[in-house]
């Protein structure tokens, strides 16, 4: 927000102070900012503030053909770009009509999970961050840095894959990557020992996250909360298991679910779901090799490919909760509107402004990344 | 849209349960369809006493999201709410018309709390006004004083073409380049932005 549009709360005299939090500031996920007001460093008020990541995307995806737009897509949200691809993909091929190969829909589980591990790690480094443990920081950006380099060679990019396209996936895996998988798998779960000590059941840690944002399971499903978020506080609800796509019904995986509802409680759910993720990801290197077929559906000449009228919503888990895109389309060559609801849209205004009121200021940081907001979901 | 009931239904009786709690209130077209996304075509006065029955008696805790699609043709917004019953594993999406002027409706925040999120949204980009929410301000385009931008009307390379200028790039380096005939290899003619000042336009 520039000085000049901002607009200070008129109060009467009080001990009362207003501080800006963010946009640049260690403690904020992404350029995001919270208006924190302050009654000694007791937050008694707090307004999130966004905008600064805005490019249009929903906009920009109007202006563009149905095929254009899987470049654009997982732009969205850097950490977990994946679910986006999944998201719209799933969207155009319900409008098509397309069936999609089952061996692509396996090789669709491998990315997701991956990008979930990818995505869970790069949130504990930030999180431990936020009480100065800058340890865990730079193990888990350079675990998932392996992450990474299994996706340059599954899909030529590191961050952005643009690997899912409407149809099926864009490319096979390669000759011992499958391998390379399973090593990295056994790599990180002998790492989770150590990670415990440094970070999960480290003192430190937990007298910092221990009741802190605390989120009622009643609060929770009123302010819309999703994902590892809500099962923090006991309850059960995954896209995954509840409204099941790809293969996922015949995999097996747990829910994991904490009951507190604090930041601590959110930190080991996403521990234990990192668990979860390998032993998904291990199901699919079993029975990948002996599922035969296509990993492409064929489709039209993609350049001029009108997509049939109607409208679908299409609902995924990422790491961070319920993704979901609505796409309408008129039967034209490029989207009517696409509508992307990131569930971060819920964690970081609401929910974010309903737990950092009443919060000591040091805590803010550390609430804001237990939630693990995305601020670019909220900003599109 | 898909017209017949799938087969491989969660929950097979969740549309005749629908039908059966939609009765209480008229003013509601509810074409089957998969069974884990059903979709009503509402009035748009019948709406929330829909979504307070939905969330009261039906177990759709859950606001998912509202969309709001443009119909210029039509002269018309479309104000889709999905919501999401974790217990019988559904997602409905209520789809209403409203006028689009004056382009008013009411707010469900008193239904569902984060509507106040999306309605904010909405308000923002399409320039719908919703009575009764707390939070119709700027939240995203706090900077922005054009019209809202995500209405078929607003054509953001017009947009761009009446507000900034172009500037051209023959940096040294280009310079030398471009005197032995090199240079970008897009010629202008082909460019999707043409270099056009201000005052030529």
């Amino acid at each position: 927000m520039r000085a000049e549009n901002y607009q200070a709360r008129h109060q009467p005299p009080s001990h009362e102070y207003e501080l800006n939090f963010g946009p640049n500031h260690p403690g904020i996920e992404g350029n995001y900012a919270l208006k924190v007001r302050l009654h000694g460093d007791i937050v008694t008020h707090a307004k999130a503030d966004g905008g600064y990541l805005h490019r249009g995307f929903e906009k920009l995806m109007e202006q563009r053909l149905w095929i254009q737009n899987i470049a654009l897509v997982p732009r969205i949200c850097v950490p977990d770009p994946a679910p986006m691809e999944l998201a719209y993909s799933t969207a155009v091929e319900t409008l098509c009509g397309l069936d999609i190969p089952v061996r692509a829909q396996w090789l669709r589980v491998l990315q997701m999970e991956l990008s979930r591990i990818a995505a869970h790690l790069f949130t504990f480094g930030g999180h431990a961050a936020t009480t100065g443990m800058y340890n865990t920081m730079f193990w888990g950006v350079s675990d998932r840095d392996l992450v990474l380099d299994l996706f340059e060679e599954l899909t030529g990019g590191r961050v952005y894959h643009i690997y899912n396209i409407p149809g099926g996936v864009r490319r096979d895996v390669t000759e011992g990557f499958l391998g390379r998988v399973a090593q990295f798998l056994d790599y990180l779960e002998s790492r989770l020992p150590d990670y415990d000590n440094l970070f999960f059941t480290n003192q430190v840690f937990v007298t910092r996250a221990k009741s802190v944002g605390v989120l009622s399971p009643q609060q929770a499903l009123e302010l819309g909360v999703t994902g590892p978020n809500l099962r923090a506080c006991g309850l059960a609800f995954d896209v995954r298991r509840d409204d099941p796509y790809l293969v996922y019904d015949q995999l097996e995986f747990d829910i994991p679910v904490e009951q507190a509802g604090d930041a601590w409680a959110r930190t080991l759910v996403r521990r234990a779901e990192l668990k979860e993720s390998i032993r998904i990801l291990r199901q699919v290197i079993e029975r990948l090799p002996g599922i035969p077929g296509p990993i492409r559906a064929p489709i039209p000449n993609p350049l001029a490919w009108n997509v049939p009228a109607g409208e679908y919503y299409a609902r995924v888990e990422s790491s961070k909760g319920e993704l979901s895109w609505y796409v309408v389309s008129n039967g034209g060559a490029k989207p009517w509107r696409t509508h992307i609801r990131g569930p971060s849209a819920m964690h970081a205004v609401q929910v974010l402004e309903t737990l950092a009121t009443g919060a000591r200021l040091e805590d803010v940081a550390q609430i804001m990344f237990s939630l693990d907001a995305c601020p670019p979901e909220v900003d599109r | 849209m898909n017209t017949e009931v799938s087969t491989d239904l969660v929950c097979p009786d969740v549309y005749q349960w629908l039908c059966h709690l939609l009765k209480e209130i008229d003013g509601i077209t509810h074409p089957p369809r998969h069974a884990r996304r059903q979709r009503l075509d509402v009035k748009a006065e019948a709406l929330p006493a829909l979504l307070a029955l939905l969330q009261g008696k039906g177990s759709f805790v859950h606001l998912s999201a509202i969309s709001a699609v443009d119909w210029p043709d039509d002269g018309e917004f479309e104000l889709v709410y999905h919501v999401t019953s974790y217990e019988l594993k559904v997602t409905v999406s209520a789809h209403i018309r409203i006028p689009r002027a004056p382009g008013r409706y009411l707010s469900i925040y008193d239904i569902y709390k984060p509507a106040g999120f999306f309605e904010r949204d909405i308000f923002e980009m399409y320039g719908i006004y919703f009575e009764g929410s707390p939070w119709m301000e700027k939240f995203i385009l706090t900077e922005w004083d054009g019209p809202p931008p995500m209405r078929k009307e607003f054509d953001s390379e017009g947009w761009v073409n009446d507000h900034f200028d172009w500037q051209d790039y023959h940096p040294d380096w280009l310079k030398d380049l471009e005197a032995q005939g090199g240079g970008i290899a897009i010629r202008s003619e082909e460019q999707r932005f043409s270099r056009k000042s201000k005052d030529e336009g």
